[in-house]
């Protein structure tokens, strides 16, 4: 069973009337419990697919489809609750709320959802990821890799079917990169969770079960 | 090197906070103008025509006889033909029409010749005055005729004579035609005063002299030469440009409000325009930031963003003083019923130029602070999003003292009394202070509270949002708030007090000028008991021996000694009235003459129980001890007196006596006709009418003066948007952020609602504890009228406050609803 499905999506951004194809009629399947990394150089349209497939962007043609649901075309609020308890997502600049704690940030979605463990819950993804002396930082108090294990754990609390992360170890140094990667895969099998992660990284590339490749706009086993 | 396409840049980047900003400019200079603009303008014109406002050149006023050394001085000069006299006699009338039983008390003014000197009394045939306005004659308003139901040629019964209508004035030079009075015009010659036979003593006739010097030079002279004559704080001589005038006194009244109204939209403006700045400068952080990473100097990109400030308040203040001209107009639209006919509103360049100068001061301390920190800015502000706690505190406290100063300088340069100036600098200084604690005291309670709803918790975080100005937002508002809710309760008050609420069983008829020799046939007619009130005519001398100072008397605001007051004789207490100190009314040991005062006198004077007062009746000294002391019971419309005597000590004196009654409304026109009909020269007045004219004028004006306190709150309300602006990154981020972790619209909605009814809720009750006490401390020590609370109507201000807060917070956060996630996070950089 598939957990997202694209359909020939396609993205054309428009610049000074002149359109730029990034996507061109791509499409890609997912199968539940599925590991599969996207490759491909910078500006191929790695995160551009991502936010598409993710619902964060409307594609220009073509459908999108998560847990058997068409999303393509919904609005902002049909969305909000696929973003908040069936999809995670780590971006590549981690994106934390300036104005919340690091625990904060963490419960916000479990919260939304009226989770009476939300703190509990927050507390435990931080112990896991070694960061529960910094519950209280605000994210301008943390560093780059410290935000982005934050980002990992808003991302988990609400336990997602589908994890997406977007270059999540491209502002660490290879060895916290990896720590990160092994922590990310390690709560992905233990939720089992489907995971579709973008990077450059070889490595983590052979331990997935799939590797696609984004080049002009087309993508390929 | 200016870059001209960067400077239009950043500005089309962002021209809703441009925007903003001038609209404070122009919201602060063109009150300031109108104001300003409207004052000077009226003065100037109140001084360029003030011969033809008082229709002479010296202008002696008395509400005595003449006094013998006056009369023959002013004679000897006309003989000698230096001046020329014109004499009139104002006072209060009923005049009736002979067969329709109607009648109506008037105002009165019997003219020589020669009135006015300058300006003239435009009637209504266009003929000239005094060929109307000949013996057997008169001249008077519309109104009269329309409510006696007369028409010009018809006879009209005043006094003891029958007179024929012959004109009806448009206006006359010396009174605007709606001022403040009981009665409408009507014009007598001289020739037929003694006809009246109104001029019996005791009547409050008021009584002047006009003068036209033949030579300009001479005014001050022989002006001078009069004063020596008069007999002071008695009569009164004055040049045309020393004469005072009921209409100017109002109007300086009015103004001096007006005016303070001005600076304290200033201000408000002011805060504005630094918060909008901030936001302004908020949102080109980055830029400004980037800037520096490659290499801007500070001297660089200060110049720019000064060059685009000073652009903006060039914008706003040519708008502003275009706008407030317009202003000045509609204003004197407004009060055209109170301006002295023909009053010319001109431009005054001096006004407007001071504008300039208060407006660019303003606009540059307010933007001081936002562009000094420009400097502090960090090219690490890329790559962290708090902003640096300024290091220097210096700059910021010296802004305080400047502005600080500017403010003194400013209200002591409009006010022009020092003593005044300071209570107004302290009691706004004080206001705020206590706003200041008061919201800070709240906002620190609602960071403590842990609520369990989520929404709750984001709106308070959303209260300490960085640059958010909570505070500024919520003491800017109350400030504005309070005004308005101050004004609202104070004229709530006075109108319960003196319009809607007039009391059940009170009299609402007033008999004046009943000679005592009428008293008798007065009751008969009426058929009924009534009560005669003896009225002596007073002025003070002396108290314990110490000579009553007129000039510094006059200078009071309130009541003062140096008036003419009305004595009584009674034997016992009159109603609702108690004694707090001495034994019984008057003492039977004593065998001098004695007086009993009201507690009141004492606010004028320190006076005690023995204390003697020296009292000037009708020429005659009479020094009485005082022995007691009353105190009114309750506010009431029965007849009060400040001094009462021993009829064995004033039952002889020149004196008339007046009367109340109570009436059915529709009964008091009849009565009045019957009345004057009989005793011609007894006033009667309707005292429930009058008080409708006093509450369509006090309605009048409070729409006005409420009117300009709207706009203070236009002020809040710019203030509120700008700070929306200030924190719109902050909130765009929020929201996306909500929205990504899977918010709906309308918990991010619910979440900025929220923090804005936390401000509405705390700005409206603050604003209301603080204008009950103001509008309290108002109505108990300057009108001395009863208060009360008007809960009600305060909740429901508050609601409609927080309606609009409401509605100001959705309007402009919608927009930031709206925006797309994706759009964004692209935008971002890395966090
Ligand atoms: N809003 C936009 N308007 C125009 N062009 C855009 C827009 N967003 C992205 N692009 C373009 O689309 C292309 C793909 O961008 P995308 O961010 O998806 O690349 P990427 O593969 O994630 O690159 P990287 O590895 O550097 O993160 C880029 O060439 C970019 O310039
Ligand atoms: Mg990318």
């Amino acid at each position: 069973m598939s957990i997202l499905e694209a359909k020939e999506i396609s993205k054309v951004y428009t610049v000074d009337h002149r359109n730029i194809t990034v996507l061109n009629q791509v499409s890609l399947k997912v199968e539940v419990g599925e590991f599969v990394v996207i490759t491909g150089s910078s500006g191929s349209g790695k995160t551009t697919l991502l936010t598409l497939i993710s619902g964060l962007d409307q594609p220009s043609s073509g459908q999108v489809f998560i847990d058997q649901q068409n999303i393509t075309g919904a609005s902002e609020d049909d969305l909000a609750p696929f973003r908040n308890s069936i999809i995670g997502f780590v971006f590549q600049s981690y994106h934390l709320v300036p104005s919340m704690t690091a625990l904060e940030n963490i419960m916000f979605p479990a919260e939304l959802l009226g989770d009476p463990n939300a703190a509990q819950k927050a507390r435990q993804l931080l112990k896991r990821l070694g960061l529960e002396e910094r519950a209280d930082n605000l994210p301008s108090q943390l560093s780059g890799g410290e935000k982005q294990r934050i980002s990992l754990c808003r991302a988990m609390i609400n336990q997602p079917k589908l994890l997406f992360a977007d270059e999540p170890t491209g502002n660490l140094d290879s060895e916290n990169g990896k720590k990160m990667l092994s922590q990310l895969v390690e709560l992905k099998t233990e939720q089992g969770a489907t995971l579709i992660l973008v990077t450059h990284n070889p490595e983590i590339a052979q331990a997935s079960d799939r590797v696609l490749t984004l080049k002009d706009g087309r993508l390929s086993e | 090197m200016i870059h001209t396409h960067f400077i239009i840049r950043q500005l089309s980047r962002s021209s809703k906070q441009a925007v903003v900003f001038i609209l404070c400019i122009i919201l602060s200079l063109s009150t300031l103008t109108a104001f300003t603009g409207f004052s000077k303008s009226v003065n100037r014109s109140l001084l360029d025509d003030a011969k033809k406002l008082h229709a002479a050149d010296i202008i002696i006023r008395t509400y005595d006889k003449m006094s013998d050394g006056l009369e023959k001085a002013v004679a000897e000069q006309v003989r000698l033909g230096r001046v020329e006299l014109a004499r009139f006699y104002e006072f209060n009338s009923v005049v009736r029409a002979p067969d329709k039983q109607k009648s109506l008390l008037s105002r009165l003014k019997v003219v020589e010749k020669g009135y006015p000197f300058y300006g003239e009394v435009v009637l209504l045939s266009g003929l000239s005055f005094h060929d109307v306005l000949t013996p057997g004659h008169v001249v008077v308003e519309k109104t009269l005729l329309d409510r006696l139901g007369l028409s010009v040629g018809d006879p009209i019964k005043v006094g003891f004579t029958t007179l024929t209508i012959g004109d009806v004035v448009l206006s006359e030079p010396d009174r605007p035609m709606n001022f403040f009075s009981f009665g409408p015009r009507v014009f007598i010659s001289s020739q037929d005063l003694n006809a009246l036979g109104l001029l019996q003593t005791g009547s409050r006739i008021r009584t002047v002299y006009l003068l036209k010097s033949k030579d300009d030079a001479q005014t001050d002279a022989l002006t001078n030469l009069f004063k020596q004559a008069a007999i002071r704080g008695q009569e009164r001589v004055n040049t045309y440009q020393t004469a005072g005038s009921r209409i100017k006194r109002f109007l300086d009244n009015f103004i001096f409000f007006l005016k303070l109204v001005g600076i304290f939209i200033l201000i408000i403006a002011g805060v504005g325009i630094h918060g909008t700045l901030t936001a302004f400068l908020k949102e080109k952080e980055q830029t400004i930031a980037i800037m520096k990473t490659i290499g801007a100097t500070n001297r660089h990109i200060t110049l720019h963003f000064m060059l685009i400030v000073f652009l903006l308040s060039l914008i706003g203040t040519v708008m502003g003083i275009l706008v407030g001209t317009v202003l000045q107009r509609g204003l004197a639209g407004l009060l055209a019923d109170f301006l002295p006919p023909d009053l010319r509103l001109s431009i005054v360049w001096s006004g407007v130029f001071e504008n300039i100068v208060i407006g660019f001061s303003v606009v540059a301390m307010f933007t001081f602070i936002p562009l000094y920190r420009l400097r502090e800015m960090r090219p690490v502000m890329i790559l962290r999003e708090e902003t640096p706690r300024s290091a220097k505190r210096w700059p910021l406290y010296a802004s305080g003292a400047m502005f600080a100063l500017f403010f003194f300088g400013l209200v002591f340069w409009h006010m022009q009394d020092f003593r005044f100036g300071l209570y107004f600098v302290a009691g706004v200084g004080g206001l705020i202070l206590i706003t200041y604690l008061c919201t800070h005291l709240m906002l620190w309670i609602l960071k403590g509270w842990k609520s369990r709803q989520l929404v709750v918790r984001q709106a308070i975080k959303g209260l300490f949002r960085q640059g958010g100005a909570t505070k500024t937002i919520i003491i800017t508002l109350t400030a504005s708030l309070s005004v308005i809710f101050s004004i609202y309760l104070i004229e709530k008050n006075l109108d319960a007090t003196f319009i809607r609420s007039y009391p059940e069983g009170a009299p609402n008829m007033i008999i004046l000028d009943i000679q005592p020799s009428q008293k008798e046939a007065f009751t008969q007619m009426l058929d009924q008991k009534v009560r005669f009130y003896p009225l002596i005519r007073a002025r003070i001398l002396a108290i314990n021996g110490e000579t009553i100072k007129h000039d510094s008397e006059r200078r009071r605001r309130r009541d003062n000694l140096s008036r003419v007051f009305n004595l009584t004789y009674q034997n016992s207490l009159l109603e609702y009235e108690k004694i707090i100190k001495g034994k019984g009314l008057f003492r039977k040991d004593w065998t001098e003459p004695q007086v009993s005062i009201l507690d009141i006198v004492g606010d004028m004077r320190k006076m005690g129980i023995g204390d003697t007062i020296r009292f000037k009746i009708q020429g005659v000294p009479l020094e009485a001890r005082i022995s007691s002391i009353r105190t009114r019971i309750k506010e009431s419309l029965t007849p009060f007196f400040y001094f009462v005597l021993q009829e064995k000590t004033l039952g002889a004196a020149p004196q008339t006596v007046f009367s109340t009654l109570r009436m059915e409304n529709d009964k008091i026109g009849p009565l009045q006709t019957k009345i004057v009909n009989r005793f011609p020269n007894i006033s009667v007045i309707d005292v429930s009418s009058a008080v409708q004219v006093f509450g369509r004028l006090l309605k009048r004006l409070s729409k006005i003066i409420r009117g300009f306190s709207i706009l203070s709150m236009a002020a809040g309300v710019l203030i509120l948007i700008s700070a929306v602006f200030a924190t719109r990154a902050q909130r765009i981020t929020e929201s996306v952020y909500y929205k990504i972790l899977g918010a709906k619209k309308t918990f991010v909605f619910r979440v900025f609602t929220l923090e804005n009814i936390f401000i509405g809720l705390l700005s409206g009750f603050l604003a209301l504890i603080v204008s009950q006490v103001v509008a309290f401390l108002v109505c108990r020590s300057v009108f001395e009228i009863p208060y009360h609370l008007y809960l009600t109507s305060c909740l429901l201000m508050i609601g409609a406050t927080l309606l609009l807060i409401i509605t100001i917070g959705v309007i402009s956060t919608k927009s930031i609803l709206e925006r797309k996630p994706i759009t964004y996070l692209r935008e971002q950089p890395d966090g």
